[in-house]
C-alpha cells in the first residue's frame, strides 16, 4: 500500500481502518495479515484491539487529533501564508540589503509583527503544515547511509570535504530546492548543525537564483562557504560554474559522474526504508523521512538526474560513431588531411575514435605544391607525432606541364591540381571510402549532401539521387567501382570549430594567427609572398603587415584579413565580432553562387 | 539579449567561451506546405540570431532583387533555397541541414520540402529530431499536408510539437483565427500519439512571436518560438532514464592485453563494475573500465561515444548488443514493424533485403503486408505492395535472431533501415513494434537420417540445376534433355517446370511482380526440401529477377546450386514463340509477360551460359553435364 494514504486519512476513515482491523483481528486473522488488509501499523492495530476489549466498539474510535488543523486553513492563515511567501521571495531588483535568508527565528518575528501572536512551536507547525519548513537533511543522511556500504564511502567523502572546509573556516552548507505548490519553490540549505535557512523562488529555481542564494550565504560568513551542491548540472552551469570558480567557495558535487556509482542507492533497500518509514510515521509531518541518502526531496533518485551533454560532446560523439561505421565497413578507408583547421579536428576526433589503437587508415594529402610553407611543415610535426601514416600525391600531369596559379587562373588550377589530383589518388591506392573534412555550414550546396555520399566510378556526386539518412544508420555498402565520401564533421560550424579547438587544444598551423608577413594587395585580396615562385605584377612591393588567414589552401589562392589576433581566444572575439564568412577568403566560392555545386559534380571534394 | 553577449565577447571573451561552451544541443524539424513559409522562418531565426554572416546577407540582398518575392525587403526565403536547380523552380526539393546558436543551445534544423511525394524526405528529417516544427497558413487553416506531416512526427516518435500558426499578419492578427485553427488541431492530433503540442500565433515575414513577444497580439500570453525551442526538453535527457544499451560497432584490439568494445551509447548509463549481457548470446560479464583518450570515465550516457572493457574474456563482436545485466533487449527472428517504403521500385512480400539495425545487418523477408496507411486520412487498406513513400504495417522475418526494444521505447533499438541486395540502394526504413510470438515456438526438429544418409542411398550428390531465361529460350527442352541423360545413367531427378507448379502448388499466383516473386519462393523452397530429400532437382523457370534467384541460391549449400543461363536473344524467343504468347503479348492481350513489359534480369556470373542460338538442344545438354560432371555432381564417365 502506497505509505503517502495513511498520512492523509480523516478520523473518520481512520475510524472505519481502526474498527475494521479489529473485526479482522476478532475473525482469527495473524497481526500481518491485518496489517496488509487495512494498512494500519502493527501497535496502532493492537491498540485498538486492546480499547475494542476494555470498552467495546465505541472505545475503538479516536477523536480528533491535536489541535484542530482548522487554524491554518483558515482564510486568514492562508493570507497569512501567502504574505510569508511573497515576503521571502526571492526577486529580481530586490534591494541588496534586504535580508535574502529566512530561517524560522525570522519567520516567527515576522508573524509577530504582523499582529499573530503564537508560540514558538505553534508557528514552526504552522511553518511545517505549508512546507515551508525545510526537510531535515542531515541528520537522515547519516541515518540512511548506516550499514549501506557504498554510502559509507559517499559519507566519508563528505565528512572529509566538511572538515577540510572547516579547517579552513568555511561553513559548510547543504544545499538544495524543492516545490513547494504550483505556483512557488524553495531554495534550502542545511549547515553542519542541520539549521536551514531558506528563500522562496515563484518557478523551478534556476542558477540565477542559486547564485543570488549562494551570495546571500557566502555573505553572512566571513571566512566563505562550502558547498554541496544536488547535481551535477549545477555546477556545469556557466553562471554557477563561473562563481565556483572565482568566489572563494569550495563545492562538491553529489549527483556528479564521478560520484554517481556512490549516490545511487540499490532500489530495493531504498524501497524497503519507505515501508518502515510509513509504518512509522503515521502522524508525524516529515516528508524527508521518504527521500533517500543523496537525493534532494524533489528528485527520488539522483541517478535519474538527465547529464545534459553540452553542443560539443554530442557532436564529438556523432562524428566519432560516424569514422568506427567506416572503418568497420569499408574496405580500404583513407582520411583526406588539408593541413587545415577542420583537418586538425577531423584528426583528433579520428585519434578519439580509435583510442588507445591508432587510427587504422592512412592520411592522404592531395599536395599542389602551392601550398603555404608553414603547412608542410606542420604537416610533418604532426604525422610524427602521432605515428600516422601519411601519403601525398600531387598530379604528376600537373606537374610536367607546370601547372600553377599565376598563369593558369585559380579555376583550371583547382581542377587540374585538386579535382584531378584526388580522383587519380583515390584510383591509384583503391581507397573505397575516404574521410574529408566539409562541414553543411560551409555552403549552400553542402547543406543537402549526406554524410555519406556516393561517387560513381568517375566520381561524379547525383544530389538528386543521395541515399536517405535516418537515425544513425549510415548505409555503406557500394557497387564495385563506386567510392564514397564521408564527412564526419557535417554538423559543426565554424564557431563549433573553434571551440572545440580551444577546448581541447587542438594543434593548429601558426597561419591561423596573426604575425607580421609579407604581403600585396591584388585585386582587393591581401596575398601573402611565401615563396620566390609568385610574379609581381608592376608596382607590386611586398610590405610586411599584421595578417592572419582564416582558411588554408594554396597561398596564391588564399586571401588574408588584416588582424591583431595572435591567441586562440583573440580569433574566435574577432570571428565574433566581424562577421564575414570564411569561405570569403577562398577565391574558388567567387565565381557564382551555383559554382560549388558544379565543382562537386566534377568530383571536388 | 544579443547585445548583452556581444559586450561580452568584446570585454571577456574567455568567460564567453566559457559559457558558450556549455551550450546544449537541440534538434528540431521544420515540416510545412510549400507556401506556409517555412523558408522564411528559417531564415528569420538564422538572422534573428546572428548566425549569417555580412557577406552572405550582402549576397541574400542581391539575391531578393532578382530572384525575391518581397520587393526590396530581404526575402529570407532565399538563403535556404539550396542548390541552383531548387532556385529555378523557387521550391526545396530535398532534406537541408541549418544551423543556428542563441546563448543557450545550439540548433540543428532540418528543413523538409512540403511536397506529397517527399515523405521519404520528412522521415528521413524527423528521424534525428527531438521536437518538430509544424508550420499552418493561417489563411488556409489545416490542410491534409499538416495532417500529414503530424502523422508522420508522431510516427517517428516525437513527443513534443509546436503548431506555428503562421502570416497571422494577413488575417489582421485575429485571435479567433488561431483559436479555431488550434481547436480544429487538438481534435485531430488526439488521434496521433503526440505527448505535448503547443501552438504560437507569429509571422516569420514581420517577425511576430518569433523571438520577441509580439505587440500585435496582445492577446497570446504565451511563450515565442525561440524561447521554446531553448527551454524544451531535449530528448537524450529521456532516453539516459531507459535501460543500458550499447550496440558494438567495432571491435578495438591494439595489442594482446587490451580489447574493447567501441560503440556509441543507445541508452540509460553505464559504470565500471556494472552487470551488462552480450546479446543475441545472452553472455553476462561486467564493465571493467570505460576507455576514453580523455581518461577512464566514471560513467557514461546515452549519447556518448566510448569504449568499454570487460571484466570477463566474451566473445562479443560487431552487430551484438550489450545491454544492462538485469533489463536486457528482446532477441527475436520475427517482428511486427512499420515500413516506410523510399524507392522507386516498390516493396513486396517475400522478396529479401538487407537489414540494417544498430550496428548488425542481416537477410530480412517481409513475410506479409498486414495493411497500408493513407497518410492523409490514416485509413487502413490492403495492399499486396509498398509504392515510393508509402507506409504500411508489416511482418518481417530475418535469418538471424535480433537484439532489439520497441522502436516507441528506443528510437536507435527499434529503427532500421533496408537495402535493397542487388543495387545497395537504401530503399526503406522501419520501426519495429514487437516480435511475434512464433519466433519463441518453432524450433527446427534435429533429425538422425539426414541429407547426407539420403543421397548416399541414391549414390549421387544432390543439386539444383536452375535454368532461368526469357520465355521460348529453351530451358524446358534442354532441361528435360538433361533430365532423359541423367535418368539413362541412373540418377534420381525431378524436373519441376511451370506446368508441375503453376497447375498446383502456386495455382493462387498470377503474373504481377508481387505474385512473380512468391511463385520463385515457393519453387526455391521446394526445390530445396527435394535436395534435402538427395534428389537432383532441375527447375525451368523464366524466374526474372536476380534477387529471387539469390534467394533460391541461398537455400541451399554453396556448391549444390548451379545456375544456368538459357541465354537467347528477344528476337529469336519471340521468333520462335512456341506457345504463341509473344503475339498475344503484343497485342496487349497478356499482360506483366517478360521481356515486353515486365523486365528480365540477366544473371551476372551463371555457373553455366548456353546460347542456343548456336547450340541444338542435345549439345546443350552436353554441355551441361559436362559441366555437372566437372563440378563433381556427377562422377566422371568410366
Amino acid at each position: 500500500m502506497p505509505p503517502s494514504r495513511v498520512n492523509r486519512q480523516t478520523v473518520t476513515e481512520l475510524n472505519a481502518l481502526r474498527r475494521r482491523a479489529v473485526e479482522l483481528r476478532e475473525a482469527g486473522h495473524t497481526l500481518a495479515e491485518t496489517q496488509v488488509e487495512v494498512g494500519l501499523s502493527p501497535p496502532t492495530i493492537i491498540a485498538a484491539v486492546k480499547a475494542f476489549k476494555s470498552g467495546g466498539w465505541r472505545a475503538v474510535d479516536v477523536g480528533p487529533r491535536g489541535r484542530p488543523r482548522l487554524d491554518s486553513q483558515k482564510a486568514g492563515m492562508q493570507a497569512l501564508k501567502q504574505q510569508l511567501i511573497s515576503a521571502s521571495c526571492l526577486r529580481a531588483g530586490t534591494s541588496a540589503n534586504t535580508r535574502l535568508l529566512w530561517n524560522s527565528e525570522r519567520a516567527e518575528r515576522w508573524i509577530h509583527d504582523q499582529g499573530q501572536q503564537a508560540s514558538r512551536s505553534t508557528i514552526l507547525s504552522w511553518l511545517h503544515q505549508w512546507t515551508l519548513q525545510p526537510p531535515s537533511r542531515y541528520r537522515q543522511m547519516r541515518k540512511v547511509s548506516a550499514g549501506e556500504p557504498d554510502s559509507a564511502i559517499w559519507l566519508k567523502r563528505h565528512e572529509q570535504f566538511a572538515r577540510r572546509a572547516r579547517r579552513r573556516g568555511k561553513t559548510v552548507y547543504w544545499v538544495a530546492s524543492r516545490r513547494i505548490d504550483d505556483s512557488c519553490h524553495q531554495l534550502f540549505a542545511h549547515d553542519l548543525r542541520a539549521r536551514a535557512q531558506w528563500c522562496v523562488t515563484l518557478a523551478a529555481p534556476g542558477a540565477e537564483d542559486y547564485l543570488r542564494f549562494f551570495q546571500a550565504l557566502a555573505g553572512e560568513h566571513k571566512g566563505g562557504i562550502a558547498v554541496v551542491l544536488p547535481g551535477a548540472h549545477l555546477a556545469r552551469d556557466p553562471l554557477l560554474a563561473a562563481w565556483l570558480a572565482h568566489s572563494h567557495s569550495d563545492h562538491l558535487i553529489i549527483g556528479n559522474p564521478a560520484d554517481a556509482g556512490v549516490a545511487r542507492l540499490p532500489e530495493k533497500k531504498a524501497h524497503v526504508r519507505k515501508r518502515i518509514d510509513s509504518n512509522k510515521s503515521n502522524d508525524t509531518m516529515n516528508p524527508s523521512t521518504n527521500t533517500a541518502m543523496a537525493t534532494p526531496p524533489e528528485a527520488p533518485a539522483i541517478i535519474n538526474r538527465p547529464l545534459t551533454l553540452t553542443h560539443l560532446q554530442r557532436l564529438e560523439a556523432e562524428s566519432i560513431h560516424i569514422m568506427r561505421e567506416v572503418v568497420a565497413e569499408a574496405d580500404k578507408p583513407v582520411m583526406l588531411y588539408s593541413i587545415g583547421k577542420d583537418s586538425a579536428v577531423m584528426l583528433h576526433l579520428a585519434r578519439k575514435a580509435f583510442f588507445p589503437a591508432v587510427p587504422p587508415f592512412p592520411l592522404l594529402h592531395v599536395d599542389t605544391g602551392w601550398k603555404f610553407r608553414a603547412m608542410y611543415e606542420f604537416r610533418d610535426s604532426i604525422v610524427k607525432e602521432y605515428g600516422m601514416e601519411l601519403l601525398t600525391h600531387i598530379n604528376p600531369e600537373g606537374l610536367a606541364q607546370k601547372v600553377n596559379p599565376f598563369t593558369h587562373g585559380s579555376a583550371l588550377h583547382t581542377d587540374i591540381m585538386k579535382t584531378q589530383g584526388l580522383k587519380q589518388a583515390l584510383d591509384e591506392h583503391g581507397f573505397d571510402i575516404a574521410f574529408g573534412g566539409a562541414r553543411r555550414d560551409e555552403e549552400k550546396s553542402r547543406a543537402k549532401e549526406r554524410v555519406f555520399s556516393f561517387r560513381s566510378a568517375q566520381h561524379r556526386w547525383d544530389a538528386k539521387n543521395q541515399r536517405p539518412e535516418l537515425w544513425s544508420l549510415y548505409n555503406a555498402r557500394k557497387q564495385r567501382d563506386e567510392s564514397i565520401r564521408v564527412f564526419p564533421i557535417s554538423n559543426w560550424t565554424e564557431l563549433d570549430i573553434w571551440q572545440y579547438i580551444h577546448r581541447e587544444n587542438i594543434p593548429i598551423v601558426p597561419l591561423y594567427l596573426a604575425a607580421e608577413r609579407p604581403v600585396v594587395t591584388r585585386d582587393g585580396t591581401l596575398l601573402m609572398v611565401d615563396d620566390d615562385r609568385m610574379p609581381m605584377k608592376e608596382g607590386e612591393v611586398p610590405e610586411m603587415r599584421s595578417v592572419r588567414f582564416r582558411t588554408l589552401g594554396c597561398y596564391p589562392l588564399t586571401g588574408a584579413v588584416e588582424s591583431t589576433a595572435s591567441t586562440l581566444e583573440e580569433i574566435i572575439q574577432e570571428m565574433l565580432l566581424t562577421r564575414t564568412s570564411e569561405r570569403q577568403g577562398r577565391m574558388i566560392d567567387h565565381d557564382s553562387a551555383a559554382s560549388m555545386e558544379k565543382k562537386k559534380q566534377e568530383g571536388y571534394f | 539579449m544579443q547585445a548583452e553577449s556581444n559586450a561580452l565577447i568584446a570585454s571577456d571573451i574567455s568567460a564567453y567561451l566559457d559559457r558558450h561552451e556549455h551550450k546544449s544541443l537541440l534538434r528540431f524539424i521544420t515540416c510545412g506546405s510549400v507556401d506556409d513559409g517555412k523558408s522564411t522562418l528559417i531564415g528569420r531565426l538564422l538572422y534573428e540570431s546572428k548566425t549569417l554572416f555580412e557577406d552572405q546577407l550582402e549576397t541574400v540582398s542581391s539575391d531578393s532583387k532578382k530572384w525575391g518575392t518581397q520587393g526590396k525587403n530581404i526575402d529570407f526565403a532565399l538563403l535556404v533555397d539550396g542548390l541552383a536547380a531548387e532556385r529555378e523552380q523557387g521550391i526545396t526539393i530535398d532534406v537541408a541541414y541549418r544551423f543556428f546558436s542563441t546563448d543557450s543551445r545550439k540548433f540543428i534544423v532540418a528543413d523538409t520540402p512540403g511536397h506529397e511525394q517527399y515523405t521519404r524526405n520528412m522521415v528521413t528529417g524527423a528521424s534525428t529530431a527531438d521536437v518538430a516544427v509544424i508550420l499552418c497558413d493561417a489563411r488556409a487553416g489545416l490542410l491534409t499536408q499538416t495532417r500529414r506531416h503530424s502523422y508522420l512526427v508522431s510516427l517517428l516518435g516525437i513527443r513534443n510539437v509546436v503548431l506555428a500558426v503562421n502570416k497571422m499578419d494577413l488575417m489582421d492578427y485575429d485571435e479567433s483565427v488561431f483559436d479555431s485553427i488550434t481547436d480544429d488541431y487538438a481534435r485531430f492530433a488526439k488521434e496521433l500519439d503526440i505527448e505535448k503540442i503547443t501552438a504560437i500565433p507569429m509571422s516569420a515575414l514581420a517577425g511576430d512571436n518569433i523571438t520577441e513577444p509580439s505587440d500585435n497580439m496582445p492577446w497570446y500570453h504565451g511563450t515565442t518560438l525561440l524561447s521554446w525551442l531553448e527551454t524544451v526538453k531535449i530528448d537524450n535527457e529521456r532516453r539516459q532514464q531507459g535501460a543500458f544499451r550499447m550496440p558494438v560497432q567495432w571491435v578495438n584490439r591494439p595489442s594482446l592485453d587490451f580489447r574493447g568494445y567501441a560503440g556509441t551509447i543507445a541508452g540509460g548509463r553505464i559504470a565500471p563494475g556494472d552487470p551488462v549481457r552480450i546479446q543475441p548470446s545472452g553472455r553476462m560479464t561486467q564493465v571493467a573500465r570505460i576507455v576514453t583518450m580523455d581518461g577512464d570515465l566514471d560513467e557514461a550516457v546515452s549519447g556518448q561515444s566510448v569504449t568499454l572493457t570487460l571484466t570477463d574474456e566474451v566473445d562479443a563482436s560487431r552487430g551484438d548488443v550489450i545491454s544492462a545485466g538485469d533489463a536486457p533487449a528482446s532477441v527475436a527472428d520475427q517482428f511486427e514493424t512499420t515500413i516506410v517504403w523510399m524507392h522507386d521500385e516498390p516493396l513486396l512480400a517475400g522478396r529479401p533485403y538487407l537489414m540494417k539495425m544498430g550496428t548488425r545487418t542481416v537477410n530480412a523477408t517481409i513475410t506479409t503486408i498486414k495493411h497500408q496507411v493513407n497518410v492523409n486520412t490514416l485509413e487502413e487498406s490492403a495492399a499486396t505492395r509498398l509504392e515510393l513513400n508509402a507506409i504500411g504495417v508489416c511482418n518481417i522475418s530475418t535469418d538471424q535472431p535480433l537484439a532489439f526494444d520497441a522502436y516507441k521505447t528506443n528510437r536507435d533499438m527499434g529503427g532500421f533501415i533496408l537495402i535493397d541486395r542487388m543495387n545497395n540502394a537504401t530503399v526503406g526504413a522501419g520501426m519495429l513494434h514487437f516480435s511475434l510470438r512464433r519466433a519463441d515456438n518453432i524450433h527446427l526438429q534435429a533429425v538422425d537420417v539426414d541429407k547426407a544418409v539420403r543421397a548416399g542411398l541414391k549414390g549421387q550428390k544432390p543439386a539444383v540445376v536452375w535454368f532461368t531465361g526469357l520465355s521460348g529460350a529453351g530451358k524446358s527442352t534442354v532441361a528435360n534433355q538433361v533430365e532423359k541423360q541423367l535418368a539413362a545413367k541412373g540418377h534420381h531427378t525431378y524436373l519441376l517446370d511451370g506446368d508441375n507448379v503453376r497447375h498446383g502448388l502456386n495455382r493462387d499466383l498470377g503474373f504481377t511482380d508481387a505474385d512473380r516473386v512468391e511463385n520463385i519462393r515457393r519453387i526455391g523452397e521446394v526445390a530445396s526440401l527435394m535436395v534435402d530429400s538427395g534428389l537432383i532437382v532441375l527447375t525451368a523457370f523464366i524466374s526474372p529477377f536476380r534477387s529471387e534467384r539469390a534467394l533460391a541460391r541461398s537455400l541451399v549449400a554453396e556448391d549444390e546450386f548451379i545456375e544456368v543461363h538459357v541465354d537467347t536473344p528477344l528476337s529469336i524467343a519471340e521468333e520462335r514463340d512456341p506457345k504463341g504468347l509473344y503475339k498475344k503479348a503484343r497485342r496487349g492481350e497478356l499482360a506483366n509477360f517478360t521481356g515486353i513489359d515486365s523486365p528480365y534480369q540477366p544473371p551476372e556470373r551463371p555457373e553455366i551460359l548456353i546460347d542456343t542460338s548456336s547450340l541444338s538442344a542435345e549439345q546443350a545438354a552436353e554441355r551441361v553435364i559436362a559441366e555437372l560432371r566437372r563440378r563433381g555432381i556427377l562422377s566422371p564417365p568410366e
